[in-house]
């Protein structure tokens, strides 16, 4: 029998700072109104110091687990590009913060396609039957790679983790993932980077630049490429699932703009009372953004068991991928 | 392919960019209506949905005035359909 893959809990977990539009506007040369005609976010979060990617990314694991009645899972599959440390991977120190020591753990590392990466994976894990129960997270410390006299990307990125616990069933039960339409362009490598700290620069010809260990982004290109990646993964996905447009209850992309959010909408035909935002009150929260914005959607009472969901994401690398999922019986907490 | 014309430009500019109709003239900059290059490439995607022809993302800047956008679109509208 074929072993397909379900959701079977959720949880999110955002850090105690927030940090208005106001706060940044004091230091960098840029407006409320600016940031928020330009990009939809009014405020976002930042972990206070002391607090590490693998904090984040166990407090939503947790709350997931808990979501899903599960004291224990069979593997845990970390999206992130902000891991604790550049070696090793984060997930084996957020299983162990789960008392899930034994069990296997590694990160993804899609920037934020990051989370539809790391859910493909683990389905990929169910599939196999390499595993019964997989947490899968998305847990994200960008304010740790901003830079602070870049006045577009520190306005644009928030802290923030997310997490689904997804379990083998069979192909009718409730909550089924996929298929996933997945893909990459290396040659785009340069437009969204953090260039220094990685073999390239340390056994480069040349010193780093001054700027290259922080995070930059061609926002320009980036917009155009995230529309019509997202929107041809999207309509792959759909077209394998076997669904149309009109039969999305609801859109979850990633939350990079809620510019591109409207546009990438407006593309696909789905109207946008149909599309999940919270980025102005997170941020663009990276790898975490997807989980993130379907945990406060659910725990807001805004899913009914059933409800078709089109998940699309883009990112560094370049990467996009897509999934669908049937939103499950799930209570709320 | 469909053609953009000037009427297309200023609906989409109120309707999508919300940009006050009292400040749109022929010969107004892109610049002048506060649309800076981030909002000239999502303008530029919905224009390509419009008029159903890929435009490259630097065919128009901040300096050009709406009227010259008109002609630069149909210029590549031309140019796609020639190719």
């Amino acid at each position: 029998m074929t072993r397909s893959a379900v959701l079977a809990g959720i949880g999110s977990f955002l850090p105690s700072r927030r940090v208005t539009n106001e706060h940044l506007t004091a230091r960098l040369d840029t407006s409320d109104e600016w940031i928020r005609t330009r990009t939809g976010i009014r405020q976002r979060y930042f972990a206070e110091p002391g607090t590490t990617t693998s904090d984040l990314a166990a407090e939503a694991g947790a709350r997931a687990m808990k979501s899903a009645g599960l004291a224990e899972v069979d593997a845990v599959v970390l999206a992130t590009t902000t891991p604790d440390r550049p070696c090793p991977a984060t997930a084996p120190t957020v299983a162990a913060k789960l008392g899930l020591v034994g069990c296997p753990a590694f990160d993804v590392q899609a920037v934020c396609t990051g989370f539809v990466y790391a859910l493909a994976t683990a389905c990929g894990l169910l599939a196999a039957g390499g595993a019964d129960t997989v947490l899968v997270i998305g847990a994200e410390m960008f304010s740790t790679i901003l830079n602070p006299a870049d006045r577009t990307t520190s306005v644009i990125f928030g802290d923030g983790a997310g997490a689904m616990v997804v379990r083998a069933a069979r192909a009718a039960d409730g909550g089924a993932i996929g298929p996933f339409d997945l893909g990459s362009d290396g040659t785009g490598a340069d437009l969204i980077t953090v260039r220094a700290g990685g073999a390239e620069q340390r056994r480069g010809r040349s010193a780093p630049t001054a700027g290259d260990e922080y995070f930059s982004m061609a926002g320009r290109e980036v917009f155009r490429q995230a529309v019509e990646h997202m929107a041809a993964s999207a309509r792959a996905v759909l077209s394998r699932a076997g669904w149309q447009a009109g039969d999305i209850d609801w859109l979850a992309c990633h939350q990079a703009n809620l510019r591109i959010l409207v546009r990438l909408a407006d593309v696909l035909g789905i109207p946008e009372a149909r599309v999940l935002a919270n980025i102005a009150a997170v941020g663009n929260t990276s790898a975490a953004s997807i989980p993130l914005v379907l945990d406060q959607a659910h725990q807001a009472g805004r899913f009914q068991a059933g409800d078709r969901l089109l998940l699309s994401a883009f990112g560094g690398g370049l990467t996009w991928g897509s999934t669908v999922l049937t939103w499950p019986d799930l209570t709320r907490p | 392919m469909a053609d953009l014309t000037y009427e297309d430009l200023v609906s989409i500019l109120v309707e999508k960019f919300a940009v006050q109709p009292e400040l749109i003239r022929p010969g107004i900059t892109f610049g002048d209506l506060e649309i800076d290059s981030l909002f000239l490439v999502e303008l530029l995607l919905v224009v390509e949905r419009e008029v159903q022809a890929a435009i490259p993302d630097d065919a128009i800047s901040a300096q050009d005035t709406l009227e010259r956008a008109v002609d630069i679109v149909r210029e590549q509208v031309t140019a796609a359909g020639t190719r």
